[in-house]
């Protein structure tokens, strides 16, 4: 049994902090709950909304028939009524035009009160939390823990609203209990990059991976970090390399446009062997695209981008929890193996509200792969494992990172011989890379079953939600795209009666990934590409066709 | 301290660049001497061309970077650790053309860091090819109709966009070491657009050297003189060339903006999962 808010508003009517704030709400009730942003790319005006999806079992994607609507503009009504259950309602504002809607006088409420206009979401919320026959004080102790200027305004505006539903309710009780968390994706990147140790964040706005840049910005004192906006993504990666270069960790986030103007400085990552993580939050491309919209359509982009062979780890979270978790592994590896390492996300997991009930576990992440040098220091030396001893300015020698081929010391060469030396030694510290992330659950299998559906990154929830009502089906989450765990899928393919692969892109990227890694060609393939994340209303029908 | 390595230099017999090379050697010796600079601290970030050939020849720190990004990668090292020196070499490929963006902005930020242009007017290592700074009817292998619109004139651009140190000089001039070391020991960012005649690509050595005339009367601390004095020679004319330092001020150093505690290699964190999570339960 699950329940569905949506709420819609023009921009600037607070409907995404309203969402959050009722999100936030039925977490703390015992739910589990997944909430959906969906927003144009305007400042005021326009349409944009939230779908609340809510349920006392794990709950991984929204959905699309909803049991409530509130509206604060006449656009809700016209895109949503028709999403509506039979036993559905409508929370609108007074004078929008709608069929079995209480409509709730806000801006006389607001007069009353003597509250600005921002208030108004949580008349909103008064009511819903009286439909659900619950009482306010939950919703007043999330008032109370931030809205500190706005407090008494927002408790007096929610129980106004509370006190206006009269008769109506749908009584959803408790969920489960327990402590639970409620974060998206670009918190869940974030806070990985905390725990890992993370010392600088060096960022150009990009929707969708500004958040980050915001959050950790905020945070930069608390946590000891340096939060860096520069001129463009060039100046950010370069300078990302140069603090590296001095024993900073250093990450940087962006989405394709400024993943593609960074795509040179991350080849000399590959030959300078400076550590780097990038966080790239794909959006729907190409060109600019529609860019508050998610698509997965940068993953082949991410295997390949800069010029020459180098290696690079591709690492795919599939929710925010894993956007913890995947972050803080990807800046230990970059660290411990002088890589570059690429975060692969996108809107759908950024800006989407998870929740999870444990903290995933992590190993000691917070490294530094510094040494104090002795006499002829060589910072690419030829060692069997191909990993070279990294050290730094002011430890003792002099330090060299270049994007030329270089000697064992840094040095400019470009004699065949030593080529081929630095290009082995690249690769052979990439195998023994490969061991350790092979043992860091390259990919998840849930369910059982003779049927695949095999998948990577923001599919997930919507994968997760579906396969409660099929049977026979498991369904494999490629978490670690590069290194690719060739073995274990080509494995686990070969021995499926069928293979379904899903993805949120034009062409099936993950699809000919795989067919290049295992040789495996995978016919059956689910697709969507309208900008759209996947949802289960969307899925289940074509996984239903195909799984009988 | 002979900062010198034992690398082949690739210079061709003669190149100006070896008058540069010779200069910063000498300007790091002295300043190590005189134990006004450590040579632990120094740090060498090179674009890519003839003059980012340095990087081999200059034994200190050093980063051999992208065509274009000598200066972002310097701003990034300041980030990571602001006791460090950085001095960026490149030439008017790099910094005028391909990161021009940058040279402007690094201005603007007053970023404490020294940026030695090596400025031969020409791609020479590309064999020759038009910069920003060619000069009229310079005839490149790209351009034998002669370069189009107007020259970018450095001087002007860094002083307009906040630069606290702004000096031209040439290479082969033996003061062009102590240039050197009032770039370096200035506090915020100081360049120094050095003219560097490529001796094989475009050799208007001896024309150049009989226009230029180092600046008397001139006070560095007055903007409005330094920008006039700047649109002197705008680099395309045959017109006198004003040589020396144009401007030095002091202002807020980019390193300065924020109050965090400094170098990161250093630090240890011990970060409590529990508490980050505190405000999304």
């Amino acid at each position: 049994m699950d329940y569905t808010v949506i709420v819609g508003g023009r921009a600037g009517d607070g409907v995404a902090q309203a969402a959050e704030t009722l999100g936030k709400t039925l977490t703390r009730l015992g739910f589990y709950v997944f909430n959906y942003r969906d927003y144009p790319s305007l400042i005021r005006g326009g349409h944009n909304f939230n779908v609340i999806s809510f349920s006392k079992d794990p709950i991984n994607s929204h959905r699309e028939k909803t049991d409530v609507i509130i509206a604060l503009n006449q656009e809700t009504i016209k895109l949503h009524s028709k999403k509506l259950k039979k036993d559905g309602i409508i929370l609108c504002e007074k004078g929008i035009n709608a069929k079995k809607s209480v409509q709730i006088d806000s801006e006389k409420i607001l007069e009353e009160i003597k509250a600005p206009k921002i208030i108004r979401s949580s008349i909103f919320l008064g009511v819903l939390m009286k439909y659900f026959g619950h009482d306010l004080k939950p919703l007043n102790k999330i008032f109370s823990e931030r809205h500190g200027k706005f407090l008494g305004l927002n408790m007096m505006a929610s129980k106004r609203g509370y006190d206006e539903l009269k008769g109506k309710v749908k009584k959803i009780g408790k969920g489960r209990k327990g402590k639970r968390y409620f974060l998206t994706g670009n918190q869940g990147i974030s806070l990985g990059s905390i725990k890992a140790g993370l010392d600088m964040y060096i960022a150009y706005p990009m929707t969708p991976a500004t958040p980050v840049l915001h959050f950790l910005a905020q945070k930069q004192i608390k946590h000891d970090m340096l939060v860096m906006q520069m001129e463009n993504e060039i100046a950010v990666v370069n300078a990302a390399l140069g603090a590296s270069f001095t024993g900073a960790k250093a990450m940087v986030g962006t989405s394709g446009g400024g993943f593609a103007l960074m795509g040179e400085t991350l080849s000399m990552q590959g030959i300078a062997e400076t550590p780097l993580t990038v966080y790239l939050s794909q959006r729907t491309a190409p060109g600019t695209g529609v860019p508050t919209y998610s698509t997965q359509g940068d993953l082949k982009f991410a295997l390949n981008v800069g010029h020459g062979d180098f290696p690079r780890v591709v690492v795919a979270p599939g929710d925010a929890a894993e956007s913890y978790k995947r972050t803080a592994e990807a800046i230990y590896l970059a660290e411990k193996y002088r890589l570059l390492s690429i975060i692969i996300s996108d809107k759908h997991i950024g800006e989407s509200h998870y929740t999870f009930d444990n903290i995933p576990k992590l190993k000691k992440v917070d490294i530094r792969n510094i040494i104090k040098p002795k006499k002829d220091f060589k910072i690419y030396k030829l060692t069997k494992n191909g990993m070279s001893p990294r050290s730094v300015p002011q430890m003792g020698e002099f330090v060299r990172a270049t994007s030329y081929e270089h000697d064992e010391h840094g040095y400019t060469i470009e004699d065949p011989e030593m080529t081929k030396k630095m290009n082995d030694k690249r690769y052979r510290k990439w195998k023994f890379a490969e061991k350790e992330i092979m043992k860091m659950e390259p990919l998840t299998i849930y369910g059982k079953g003779r049927t695949t559906i095999i998948s990577w990154g923001s599919t997930k929830g919507a994968i997760l939600d579906t396969m409660r009502d099929l049977r026979n089906v498991k369904f494999v989450q490629i978490n670690y795209i590069s290194p690719f765990p060739s073995k274990q899928i080509s494995k686990i393919l070969k021995s499926s009666k069928k293979v379904i692969l899903v993805e949120n892109n034009v062409t099936g990227q993950l699809g000919d990934v795989i067919a290049e890694k295992t040789g495996f060609m995978i016919k059956n393939k689910v697709l969507k590409y309208d900008s759209r994340p996947l949802t289960k209303d969307w899925l289940l029908p074509k996984l239903r066709r195909l799984v009988k | 301290m002979n900062f010198g390595t034992s690398e082949v230099n690739t210079w061709c017999p003669g190149c100006t660049n070896f008058g540069i090379l010779t200069a910063a050697k000498n300007a790091f010796s002295d300043l190590v001497k005189s134990k006004k600079l450590k040579a632990k601290d120094i740090v060498s970030v090179t674009g890519i061309g003839c003059s980012s050939k340095i990087y081999d020849y200059l034994n200190t720190n050093g980063i051999y970077c992208l065509h274009g990004r000598d200066i972002p990668v310097s701003i990034g090292v300041k980030m990571g650790n602001p006791n460090l020196e950085v001095i960026a070499f490149g030439g008017d490929g790099d910094v005028y053309a391909e990161g021009s963006a940058h040279f402007l902005h690094a201005c603007r930020y007053n970023v404490d860091m020294t940026l030695l242009v090596h400025n031969n007017q020409v791609f020479a290592l590309t064999t020759g090819q038009a910069t920003p700074t060619s000069e009229d009817n310079f005839k490149g292998k790209s351009t034998p109709l002669g370069v189009f619109g107007e020259q970018m004139n450095p001087i002007a651009t860094a002083l307009v966009n906040g630069a606290t140190f702004v000096a031209r000089a040439y290479a082969m001039d033996p003061d062009l070491k102590n240039i050197i070391k009032k770039a370096v020991m200035h506090k915020g960012f100081a360049f120094v657009d050095i003219i560097q005649p490529c001796i094989t690509f475009h050799n208007n050595r001896k024309d150049m050297e009989k226009r230029m005339y180092k600046m008397k009367n001139h006070n560095p601390k007055d903007l409005s003189a330094a920008i006039k004095k700047s649109v002197e020679w705008n680099y395309g004319d045959k017109g006198k060339i004003p040589m020396g330092i144009f401007y030095q001020a002091k202002k807020k150093t980019f390193e300065n903006s924020w109050p965090q505690e400094r170098v990161w290699f250093k630090k240890k964190r011990n970060v409590d999962q529990l508490s980050l999570f505190k405000e999304f339960e």
